[in-house]
């Protein structure tokens, strides 16, 4: 049994540990949050121990992987200090916010001959598994023409509102566009060329990326992020994958299975939800698939090369925005 | 009220029959003739809309027009359009305005010379979502414009259309234009540089079916515009224009041909969107008419169709080069 300690309790903390109720191979012995009641809570509802900090967290509990579910500008400094004294880390996309703090984090790992692996999660979800798998049988032919949106409100609920502070949070590109170029570089491979446009820190709260992605293969992609929706507007992801010979769609908010109308309230007169079996959940999906490379010393699946190659990318189209020019990727790899 | 002369030239682009139809659908207007440089194709639709068959357009324009819809292929816009307006006959030409920017100012230069008005096909701008979203954005229901991403995929077409010789080239010629143009009339504002990718992607055709262009406006905004002709066969509707639009108040979305029923055909197999509402087409020609009657500017003039056409020759320089292409004008 492998013995998990869960550092974050917020957002992505919750959804961790709801993951990890199901997951025979692994146990959370203790979550941590310097937030007191955050911590406690989660415990409960695991039925672990809480500690409210790292320092306490690495003295008083044996485990042996670190699950973190931080602010990114966090990731680093936890990810690395960890796998010094042995640990195995899972932690939360994106990996870093930059690519010397990527560097070091992947470095780390291979010196200290632990697994890592990064919450690229898409890759976990099954329409997104579906896609893959119908590109794969040859459905849509060559794939050719990619769209992708990911589309929401600011998140304005975030610990000490991190998510407004792009030195912290990256923006909309690094945060939650980075989902999107992870999955169509795993699946379509080198990105050559980028040309983006967005709506930065001078557009608090409608902060909006447009990027087109030129592959090496010749397939283009345009990937749309946004936190410009106004507040209070669903969370709506859309893929268009168009090949030689067909073409793939899919938008949450069209093929959403359940609606649920509660009167005429100021808040959530209408609950659009879109469940899906335990055995699918992609965040325990990414978990179990972890343990696994764990358990079977192979590459994690997610391997944190590729997520810092999403990182790269993430980063040369905000590169793009600012300088107004195409980014040659081969370029800034030098 | 005052019979209006109108002649069709050409049915090389299939959008000559629908302007056609409601041509024949208005009151006051009389169908004069139809010139085909192709006999089978002129005397077949000259027969389907009763009317005279015309084996040169000279002679057709010979014939006291008030007015006349040029549907040739995209190259012989500027030499049937200047033949128009030196008869003093107010010319709707279908888009992409001309192919190249020589052609297009000669276009406008010789209707201003001659006092007629030139009026380019873009019958986005009278399908009734689209109006309806353009008054909305000027009553500032979202706020001001900051940024665009739009798509414009259709099927294929066949024929010159896959031939740059008459056409001018692919997709990024037929669809930017559309797009560019509404972009243009929503923000009031122009663009001032354009990026393009694009390429023979998915067809196989030899010509560029594939595109990607940003635009980048003066008043600050971005757009993007997806041009590609990304339907296969069977996809169940032709056309499909789609807007979503950022502002500071709020977002709007736009889906022109959303207005459809569903078909399930047994017989042939096949699913269908089959539109219900107004495309645009209607009150494209229902315009003309109105600008041949009183003589005033259209809604959407040739300038509107120099403007948008400049967008597609700078996206393909720009796909040519991998720069960002300034617009500049004199």
């Amino acid at each position: 049994m492998i013995r998990v300690a869960l550092l974050g309790c917020g957002t992505m903390g919750k959804i961790h540990a709801r993951a990890y109720t199901s997951i025979q191979t692994a146990t959370v012995v203790a979550v941590c949050d310097i937030r007191k009641e955050m911590a406690d809570a989660l415990a409960t509802s695991l039925g672990c121990e809480a500690c409210y900090s790292f320092e306490e967290l690495r003295i008083a509990f044996s485990y042996d992987v670190l699950d973190i579910c931080l602010p990114t500008y966090l990731h680093a400094r936890y990810a690395i200090h960890a796998m010094k004294e042995g640990k195995h880390v899972f932690c939360e996309k994106p990996i870093a916010l930059n690519i010397e703090d990527a560097k070091a984090m992947v470095d780390t790992a291979a010196s200290c001959k632990v697994k890592f692996s990064v919450g690229q999660v898409l890759r976990f979800f099954p329409q997104y598994r579906e896609a893959a798998r119908q590109m794969q049988e040859g459905r849509i032919g060559i794939p050719r023409l990619m769209r992708t949106s990911r589309n929401q409100s600011f998140p304005g609920w975030s610990w000490e509102n991190w998510y407004h502070d792009v030195e912290k949070s990256g923006g909309p590109e690094v945060d939650l566009a980075i989902h999107d170029y992870d999955w169509l570089i795993h699946h379509l491979g080198k990105v050559s060329r980028i040309y983006a446009k967005n709506l930065g820190t001078e557009h608090p709260g409608h902060m909006h990326s447009l990027a087109i992605l030129r592959f090496t293969n010749g397939a283009m992609a345009h990937v749309e992020a946004s936190w410009a929706m106004p507040q209070g507007a669903e969370f709506r992801t859309t893929f268009e994958f168009i090949g030689t010979e067909g073409q793939l769609c899919y938008d949450s908010s069209k093929d959403c299975p359940l609606k649920v109308q509660v009167g005429v309230q100021e808040d959530d007169c209408i609950i659009y939800d879109n469940p899906v079996a335990e055995t699918q959940n992609p965040y325990r999906a990414e978990l179990v698939s972890f343990f696994h490379a764990i358990l079977h010393d192979r590459d994690p699946e997610v391997t944190a090369e590729s997520a810092l190659e999403s990182l790269r990318i993430a980063l040369a189209v905000k590169e793009s925005a600012q300088s107004g020019k195409a980014v040659v990727i081969e370029e800034i790899r030098k | 009220m005052k019979e209006m002369r109108i002649g069709v030239i050409s049915f090389e682009h299939m959008h000559a029959v629908s302007y056609t139809r409601e041509l024949l659908s208005l009151d006051g207007v009389r169908l004069i003739g139809i010139a085909d440089d192709d006999e089978y194709r002129g005397t077949s639709m000259a027969s389907r809309f009763k009317t005279t068959y015309y084996p040169s357009y000279l002679t057709l324009l010979d014939q006291k027009l008030d007015g006349v819809i040029i549907c040739t292929n995209n190259r012989m816009h500027a030499a049937v359009s200047i033949e128009a307006a030196k008869r003093g006959i107010h010319i709707l030409v279908e888009k992409p305005f001309a192919t190249t920017l020589e052609d297009a100012v000669a276009m406008v230069e010789s209707s201003r010379e001659h006092g007629v008005q030139i009026m380019n096909a873009f019958p986005m701008r009278f399908n009734p979502s689209v109006v309806e979203a353009k008054k909305k954005l000027d009553a500032g229901a979202i706020g001001d414009i900051l940024a665009i991403s739009s798509i414009n995929h259709g099927k294929i077409p066949d024929g010159w259309f896959i031939d740059p010789s008459l056409s001018g080239g692919g997709a990024v010629m037929d669809h930017t234009v559309h797009l560019g143009d509404l972009i243009r009339w929503f923000t009031k504002s122009e663009i001032t540089n354009v990026y393009c990718e694009s390429g023979s992607l998915l067809h196989d055709k030899g010509i560029d079916d594939t595109g990607l262009v940003m635009v980048e406006l003066n008043n600050g905004v971005f757009a993007s515009i997806d041009c590609s002709w990304a339907h296969h066969d069977n996809y169940p509707i032709w056309a499909q224009v789609d807007m979503e639009i950022i502002g500071t108040k709020g977002t709007m979305e736009l889906k022109a041909f959303a207005q459809v029923i569903h078909l399930d055909d047994q017989t042939h197999g096949s699913f269908e969107d089959i539109a219900w509402s107004e495309t645009g087409d209607e009150g494209l020609i229902r315009e003309f008419i109105e600008t041949c009657r009183t003589g005033k500017p259209p809604l959407v003039s040739g300038l509107d169709g120099l403007r948008a056409l400049e967008i597609a020759l700078a996206a393909y320089q720009s796909s040519e080069t991998h720069q960002v292409v300034p617009i500049i004008r004199k």
